[in-house]
């Protein structure tokens, strides 16, 4: 698969809105006019993929959601992108009745069932709109892809399928057929994206061994029925320069509660920790300044959105915080001094009146002037994109210097390392002005699950004094005990590998180039490359090595022929393309482990996703919950 | 006592589901027998490539049984034939819309020919003519089919100054076709309104480069006949056609051409040069046509911004009145406070005030006494 997820979405989002048929590359063709219409779903599903503007480029005038008041507009087409929900299936039958459009293009995210298709024709006859209903169509595309090699199945309705709804006591069997359903679709509809069978391993005896076995009952099913299979030759021959299959290594978040809660230092992932961040949109709070004593502080959010086209993103959303300032810095330098040319230009274009007045002067004038009036709409792009990061990184650096997150951050990879703690944990916890009491639960959770033995009862004492004196809610250690009991039956508890984390003193650099991100007291940190337990997972299984964490692993293959219950890998080549997903939800940091991993090693793809993004605080949320139970 | 729910069931052979198809996330029904007496007919797919699945013959082949079913039920109902009249917005709109890939078109081949000349005379140059072939010859090597050029262009001209009239007819039948309950179509008709002049602008942006190009090319032809040509006269000639380059001076040409003709009637080769005259007329007119199109481009795209000026006034008046009484406030505010500080200042009041008092204190006591 040369393209990568994000394009083969895009392409079929687009092949979708030409009326479903392959778009043609000429600009000579007729425009085309109609009218979107999505539900939640599809609005999650569209919105980080295709801006306003690509949409009007393909002939949508109109973006609507399918529960909202609709005008009629007679003679236009729609095309709708909703789920086969009851819900909605009743709505558009209503809208059948009430003659809304002109045509009726149906497009469902995932396969709609045979009882509602018949529901959805009986409504057509009464309305007498069958002929209306030009076209329906499965489109598979029941996924949300963030970014060019990540991927999360919803949005919506994400409580459902959540970490706190899987692993909760008093789950029943009705309930958890329903979230692996759901989860086994959307993986169903990425694979049919993608265009590819892989090979799936998972370890045993948790979700994701659920998963793994549903997947490949469905993906076998699927393959078996040559004449509707989705997987023709077609679709995995397009683009596809190396023949072998990708691997895909289901986890469980059960292996790992310490990187949810691990404070971080990259750029994409702070933003995501300490911001509100959601589907690559940012949403900051900022507040207006006071005029003259009259007017009170007036706090507006401002959203950002953070795009493939935003050149600066994608080259530093993994880099560390500290870099990420000074290249903001460096960018707001270099817009200084094209700005300081077009001005320089404007003042030559002044004074030449007076002088010789030459037609060559003139013409070669003009030239640059056209070249510099083309070129401003760049140039107001550029200044967009850097108060942009600005803003941002300023949002940031503020929650990190407040709350000390380098302290923690620190802190907490020397405990994932387990290399020598220069403070102790007691003394940061009763620190009143290093971060919020949830900063400091997160910490103590994280020292919790990676102690080789707990701690003593009177220590236990001791910190848990300390923490609800700081403020914490206890309840997320209640679960984390039980959790620890168990995994310490199960497996061998995870090892974080040897990072290390070497302060290089304090910002000074930052400070002596005058920039604004005085990041004075704040330590930078430099990030030496390790591995998290998903990456050395998925390192093992790429590589096919042996190792004891994933030898138990089972091995599912949809197209063989016998159904296998044996765990013995047939391939024996090492993968060059890979998928990690994670059952009960991930985060960036993950993300951001994985494509480092990959950037490692040369001439491998991997691609991440997990069934929900979720922050620490979120997390923190759903251990509570846990823990009260 | 919680630990065992931890371990995750174990499922012991899957319960047996239909095909794989997804019921929605909110209902955990499974598929039971088809309601219907006829068998399910799986379609035939035809993927193409495609990763989706096309169920339309089988919505088609739904409806069918379900008619068969109700024919003896209830009367058909006449197709609503309203839907399918097509008000005059969309019908022009779609008339643009055509007519504008038409002249994408054309613009298509106007800059492959374009750029097919360019390329023969570049060709030309690496190959210098030798001085042997006559200038008939010579002219057909430099004739780039310069007059289909020229009507392309002249057509593709048309066309936009056609379109752009279009266009501003259309945005006057929808400024005064407000309707005030159908807000969604507004917004659709103003979209598609937008939408045809941007697609416009770009057109014109593209036309005008392809006529930049095709300027300058005549230019370098020019410079390149003059080398070929040794007599005096032409390099009159090519000072007085380098004039009429210029961009505002496009009567001198005409003089221009006057001149030459009265100093070569006695020349000797004044075949050779009368040919070349008209050459260079041609190449002159042409420039001159360009230009000119040029110049109505620009008056093109000074509409177009017009247009789309007054798109925006409509989100923008609420805010400029906003601002202007604002302004006005202030202005006001300030001309009191000034009024406020003269009156509180000025020492010429407190003493004349002071000698009121004092005139009528005295005006007082003399009364009384």
């Amino acid at each position: 698969m040369a393209a990568s997820i994000r394009e083969k979405q895009t392409a079929a989002l687009k092949r979708m809105l030409n009326f479903n048929t392959p778009p043609l590359k000429n600009t000579t063709a007729e425009p085309v006019w109609k009218v979107l219409i999505y539900d939640r779903f599809g609005q999650d599903i569209i919105s980080p993929l295709l801006s306003v503007k690509e949409l009007r480029d393909m002939g949508i005038t109109l973006h609507l959601l399918l529960h909202s008041d609709r005008d009629p507009i007679p003679d236009v087409p729609a095309i709708y992108f909703v789920m086969p929900t009851e819900e909605n299936i009743d709505r558009i039958c209503q809208d059948l009745r009430n003659q809304l459009y002109e045509s009726y293009y149906l497009n469902f995210i995932s396969a709609i069932s045979r009882s509602k298709l018949e529901d959805i024709a009986s409504a057509a006859l009464a309305a007498n709109a069958v002929n209306q209903v030009t076209k329906v169509f499965d489109q598979y595309l029941n996924f949300i892809t963030l970014e060019d090699d990540m991927f999360v199945l919803c949005n919506q309705n994400k409580e459902q399928i959540s970490y706190h709804a899987i692993n909760k006591p008093d789950i029943m069997d009705t309930d958890m057929e329903v979230i692996m359903d759901t989860i086994v679709d959307s993986l169903f509809c990425f694979f049919v994206t993608l265009g590819a069978v892989p090979i799936i391993r998972c370890p045993r005896g948790n979700a994701a061994e659920m998963v793994a076995v549903k997947l490949d009952k469905k993906l076998r099913e699927n393959l078996r029925d040559a004449r509707n299979s989705l997987f023709t030759g077609d679709t995995m021959g397009a683009g596809q320069f190396s023949f072998q299959r990708p691997l895909f290594v289901l986890a469980d978040r059960n292996l790992d509660l310490a990187t949810p809660l691990h404070h971080t230092w990259t750029y994409q992932a702070l933003i995501h920790d300490v911001l509100d961040f959601h589907l690559n949109r940012v949403t900051l709070e900022e507040s207006l300044g006071s005029e003259a004593g009259a007017r009170p502080k007036k706090k507006t959010k401002k959203s950002y959105d953070l795009t493939a086209a935003d050149r600066f993103w994608q080259k530093h959303k993994g880099s560390p915080f500290p870099e990420v300032a000074e290249s903001v810095q460096e960018e707001l330098d270099k817009y200084r001094a094209q700005e300081d040319e077009v001005k320089r230009l404007k003042s030559i274009m002044g004074l030449e009146g007076e002088d010789e007045g030459a037609i060559s002067m003139l013409s070669d004038n003009t030239a640059k002037l056209t070249s510099a009036v083309s070129s401003l709409p760049e140039l107001l792009e550029k200044k967009r994109l850097i108060d942009l990061h600005t803003n941002v990184a300023t949002a940031v650096l503020d929650h990190i210097k407040s709350r000390k997150l380098d302290v923690y951050f620190e802190y907490e990879e020397k405990l994932m390392s387990k290399s020598t703690l220069d403070k102790s944990l007691l003394d940061i916890i009763t620190d009143p002005d290093a971060g919020t009491p949830e900063d400091k639960m997160r910490l103590f959770l994280i020292f919790y699950i990676t102690a080789q033995q707990p701690p003593s009862e009177g220590d236990l004492e001791q910190y848990k004094k300390a923490l609800i004196d700081a403020g914490c809610d206890l309840s997320p250690l209640n679960y984390i005990k039980q959790w620890k009991a168990f995994t310490k039956m199960a497996t061998t508890p995870a090892n974080y590998g040897n990072s290390g984390v070497k302060p290089m003193g304090l910002f000074s650099r930052v400070m002596n180039t005058g920039s604004q991100f005085v990041m004075e007291g704040v330590k930078n940190l430099v990030l030496k490359q390790h591995n998290l337990p998903v990456t050395r997972i998925l390192d093992n299984l790429m590589d096919m090595k042996s190792n004891p964490e994933t030898d138990d692993y089972r091995y599912f293959d949809p197209k063989m022929l016998r159904g296998s219950e044996s765990s013995i890998p047939r391939n024996k080549n090492p993968f060059q393309e890979a998928i990690v997903f994670v059952v009960g939800g991930g985060n960036y940091i993950e993300y951001q482990n994985l494509v480092d991993y990959t950037k490692a090693k040369q001439g491998k793809r991997v691609m991440y996703g997990c069934s929900e993004l979720f922050s620490a605080a979120q997390f923190m949320k759903q251990l509570s919950q846990l823990g009260q139970k | 006592e919680c630990v065992g729910s931890m371990n995750t069931r174990r499922r012991h052979g899957p319960r047996s589901s239909q095909e794989g198809v997804y019921t929605g996330p909110s209902q955990t029904q499974f598929q039971l027998a088809p309601p219907l007496e006829t068998p399910r007919a799986i379609p035939p797919v035809d993927n193409s490539g495609m990763s989706c699945r096309d169920r339309t013959s089988e919505f088609q082949s739904v409806c069918k049984s379900l008619q068969g079913r109700q024919n003896g039920a209830h009367a058909v109902k006449p197709v609503h034939t309203a839907v399918r009249q097509r008000s005059d917005f969309t019908l022009m709109a779609k008339r643009i819309g055509r007519d504008l890939s038409n002249t994408f078109a054309k613009l298509e081949k106007l800059t492959i020919r374009n750029a097919n000349a360019v390329l023969k005379f570049v060709m030309s140059t690496l190959y210098p003519i030798p001085s042997v072939i006559t200038v008939a010859k010579r002219k057909s090597l430099f004739d780039d089919k310069a007059v289909e050029i020229d009507e392309l262009t002249y057509i593709v001209k048309q066309d936009i100054n056609n379109l752009n009239k279009q266009i501003a007819e259309l945005q006057t039948l929808v400024r005064f076709r407000n309707s005030p309950n159908s807000r969604h179509l507004q917004t659709h008709s103003n979209t598609i309104v937008v939408s045809l002049q941007s697609k416009l602008a770009s057109m014109s942006s593209d036309f005008k480069a392809v006529l930049e190009v095709r300027t300058e090319n005549l230019k370098q032809q020019r410079s390149r006949q003059e080398q070929f040509s040794q007599s005096a006269a032409s390099t009159t000639s090519f000072h007085n056609s380098s004039l009429s380059n210029s961009v505002l001076m496009q009567d001198d040409s005409k003089k221009a051409d006057i001149s030459i003709d009265m100093d070569l009637r006695s020349s000797q080769q004044m075949q050779l040069i009368n040919e070349k005259d008209s050459y260079i007329q041609d190449r002159a007119n042409t420039m001159q046509n360009i230009e000119s199109t040029i110049v109505e481009l620009g008056s093109i795209f000074q509409q177009l911004a017009h247009m789309v000026k007054e798109q925006e006034e409509t989100v923008q008046r609420i805010d400029s009145n906003v601002e202007d009484t604002q302004l006005n406030v202030d202005l006001a505010h300030a001309e009191i406070l000034k009024y406020f500080q003269s009156v509180s200042n000025n020492r010429w009041l407190l003493i004349k005030i002071f000698l009121i008092l004092i005139i009528f204190f005295f005006v007082f006591v003399l009364f009384m006494s």
